[in-house]
């Protein structure tokens, strides 16, 4: 006879298979992020054009990595704009491993889709992979990757990270003024990061800012990997006053830095990126997070599903679009008492860009 | 063992008792029959049910496109897993090897970006440094004597910090503006490139470089007198050693191995990503210990096993790929494979009525 340990681990064996199994006939693996934004749809008002009219269009999008609040608010405005135009949408997520991204884009041309968004990711390694997906007349709309000189046939789509490094570093220049010790939190090879260094590198020659440490890593746990490296890089420093740190991720890590550091009231961060737990940090007494430039991240994430839609229906005019950002001042924030994402939303609606790549028959979500 | 093992003075040395022997197959109840069939057939029946039913399901699923793009996403863990085999079966485990994989990629992307060599040079490159580490690993175990998981966690670390020095932790791509100020000259070759992104007809090159690696170690490890007393060094050290096998030797050969294994691993995916992607093979460590312990479990094996670890790595394709064209986000993903890896833990270690030989030494 089968002793009783057997007999248990036969019984955990066919729970569990009996479990995975349940999960897998489950079908829709759709869960409610407590984080996610609502967002409502406005009416489309002209009929749809192919392929919209023939039922679920299948889309997918390939994503770098989907951790963080910043890629959460976009994937969830990405859904919530693709429901709203019966997409069926697979989401492909990397975990931040390059590989991995170019082999999940293998198999979202292979999966059959007839449109993919990139998002985020290196131009050599999704190259070949994006050619291979136009050559096989799949609609492919890149977000935040610079391929036009391999696949010139992609649509290009970026948040304007000039315009955000500059909006900010203007407010910087302004708060501390020129001849200055500074501190530099940001991680290289990265384009959006990169774009933001160009920016960096002209304002701490013209406003000649010393730079007095540059640190920063880029990993799934960004934050927290990058804190004790400012920490240190602050003890070595104790002269800086401002710090920019050009992603919401190394600025809360510069944040906590300051704070085991003690060194709060005396250093000002300039950051970048915002969402409500941004907004929590901004805002919070004695916070040195004065400035930041923001895009939402649901209103993109939305928009870029519409290039992808335009670009289906053979509407889009043009290869690339640019969503511009806006600046978020610690002072605004509190003096119009912000609190989160909606506040702000209503504050400036310029941030809504649910005008921007849409059309009649589109029924655009605005958050 | 059927494989007598002769000590030093050429005599029979008594046969070191590896497993558990079975009871008869009179004395068996029907039960029994079925748990060894059960231990025996069912993970094979587990992946062979999934891939139905993913094919049957999802139309796009069983196409060749998408079929090979799954073979080729398992090939990398799958040869990495055929790495671990290795140090697996001489009863260590070799916690380096995503950061070797990771050390090929800096060291490839170095070769041809850095000094403008060609795709060969930078593949004699990092298998060559891929030796020099694993000789490391294998001096650090046998001659230091240092338990397996200590020193090659040790070692990840050391690996991890080191490839980034000569690169000031960027990665590295063509054009990249160097220390002193001048332009990377170098880039990375198309031959080389055609490592990963290759095909030889219809099968993607990676493919076929994972199953002619699946066919070699099968064949040292279960066809040649080196590979069998790896298992004997495994399975009872003590009684190998008793029996005049040179464990040392063996256990150092292993690692050795098992780096060689990761270093090639490390140029397809350099080759994939197309830059000295820093954080390249970070999640490859855990990934390569679970397909080969998974692969401990196939046809009852009860200890790590070529065919069994390539299996593994199929098997963790089809269920990855199936999910996601399923729609399941990547966290149910990452829940699938540590269900799948102890399904394969409960089929060798408690179904089993073999001893499992298979048990990490510290």
């Amino acid at each position: 006879m089968l002793s009783t340990r057997k007999t248990v681990a036969a019984t955990i064996l066919g729970l569990t298979m009996v479990t995975a199994s349940a999960c897998s006939q489950g079908g829709s693996a759709a869960t409610n992020n407590p984080n996610a934004e609502g967002g409502k749809t406005q009416a489309a008002t002209a009929p749809m054009p192919a392929p919209f009219d023939a039922g679920e269009v299948h889309v997918a999008i390939v994503q770098n990595t989907g951790q963080g609040d910043y890629f959460q608010q976009y994937l969830n405005g990405t859904k919530l704009q693709a429901g709203a135009l019966k997409m069926k949408l697979d989401v492909y997520d990397a975990q931040g491993d390059n590989a991995t991204q170019a082999s999940q884009l293998d198999q979202a041309i292979a999966s059959g889709v007839k449109g993919i968004i990139v998002r985020h990711g290196y131009a050599d390694t999704l190259c070949p992979g994006v050619n291979k997906a136009l050559k096989a007349g799949i609609k492919v709309v890149i977000y935040d990757v610079e391929i036009q000189k391999c696949s010139p046939d992609a649509v290009q789509t970026q948040q304007s990270d000039a315009k955000m490094a500059s909006l900010v570093l203007d407010q910087m220049a302004t708060d501390i003024g020129q001849n200055k010790p500074v501190g530099y939190v940001n991680v290289l090879g990265i384009a959006p990061l990169d774009r933001r260094n160009v920016v960096w590198e002209q304002y701490k020659k013209t406003n000649t800012w010393t730079q007095k440490f540059f640190t920063g890593k880029y990993s799934s746990s960004t934050a927290t990997d990058t804190a004790p490296m400012v920490y240190n890089a602050l003890q070595a420093n104790k002269d800086v006053v401002a710090i920019y740190a050009p992603y919401d991720e190394l600025t809360k890590a510069t944040l906590s830095a300051l704070d085991q550091a003690n060194m709060k009231d005396k250093v000002k961060v300039y950051g970048a990126d915002i969402s409500t737990a941004d907004i929590e940090l901004m805002t919070a007494a004695g916070s040195p997070w004065v400035a930041t430039g923001a895009t939402d991240p649901n209103a993109i994430g939305a928009a870029v599903t519409r290039v992808l839609a335009l670009d289906l229906a053979g509407q889009l005019t043009t290869k690339n679009v640019e969503f511009p950002p806006i600046l978020v001042t610690q002072t605004m924030l509190r003096e119009k008492s912000i609190k989160n994402m909606d506040d702000l939303r209503a504050a400036e609606p310029s941030l809504n860009i649910s005008d921007t790549a849409s059309a009649p028959w589109i029924p655009a979500i605005k958050f | 063992m059927t494989q007598a093992v002769t000590n030093k003075t050429g005599q029979q040395a008594p046969q070191p008792k590896l497993i558990k022997q079975a009871a008869p197959a009179s004395e068996l109840t029907p039960l029994m029959r079925v748990q060894d069939a059960v231990v025996k057939y069912g993970f094979v029946a587990v992946t062979v049910l999934l891939f139905v039913y993913f094919a049957a399901t999802e139309p796009a699923f069983a196409t060749s496109d998408s079929l090979f793009a799954m073979l080729k996403y398992a090939s990398v863990t799958a040869i990495l897993g055929l790495g671990m085999t290795f140090s697996m079966v001489v009863g260590g485990m070799d916690m380096s090897i995503g950061s070797q994989a990771g050390l090929a990629v800096q060291m490839a992307a170095m070769t041809m970006v850095f000094y403008n060599m060609n795709g060969t040079t930078a593949g004699l490159v990092v298998v060559g440094v891929g030796i020099l580490v694993g000789l490391v690993n294998a001096f650090l175990i046998v001659y230091c004597k240092i338990p397996d998981l200590l020193a090659t966690l040790a070692m990840m670390f050391v690996i991890q910090g080191v490839k980034l020095i000569p690169v000031d932790g960027q990665s590295v791509s063509a054009g990249m503006v160097l220390r002193d100020g001048s332009v990377a000259p170098g880039k990375f070759t198309s031959t080389f490139l055609l490592l990963d992104r290759g095909t030889l007809g219809p099968v993607p090159l990676p493919v076929v470089i994972m199953l002619v690696l699946a066919l070699v170690s099968w064949f040292f490890l279960s066809r040649t007198k080196w590979g069998r007393l790896m298992y004997a060094v495994g399975a009872n050290p003590e009684a190998a050693r008793l029996s005049g096998v040179r464990v040392g030797f063996y256990r150092g050969l292993a690692y050795v191995l098992t780096s060689t294994f990761a270093s090639v691993g490390g140029l397809i995916l350099v080759s994939r990503i197309g830059q000295g992607d820093v954080n390249a093979g970070s999640s490859s460590l855990l990934e390569a210990v679970a397909v080969a312990l998974v692969g401990t479990s196939v046809l009852g094996a009860g200890k790590a096993n070529a065919w069994g670890t390539l299996l593994g790595a199929l098997l963790v394709g089809i269920v990855l790929t199936g999910l996601t064209m399923k729609g399941f986000q990547y966290y149910y993903q990452d829940t699938a494979k540590g269900l799948v890896l102890l399904v394969a833990l409960v089929f060798s270690y408690t179904m089993s009525r073999k001893k499992v030989r298979y048990t990490p030494a510290t």
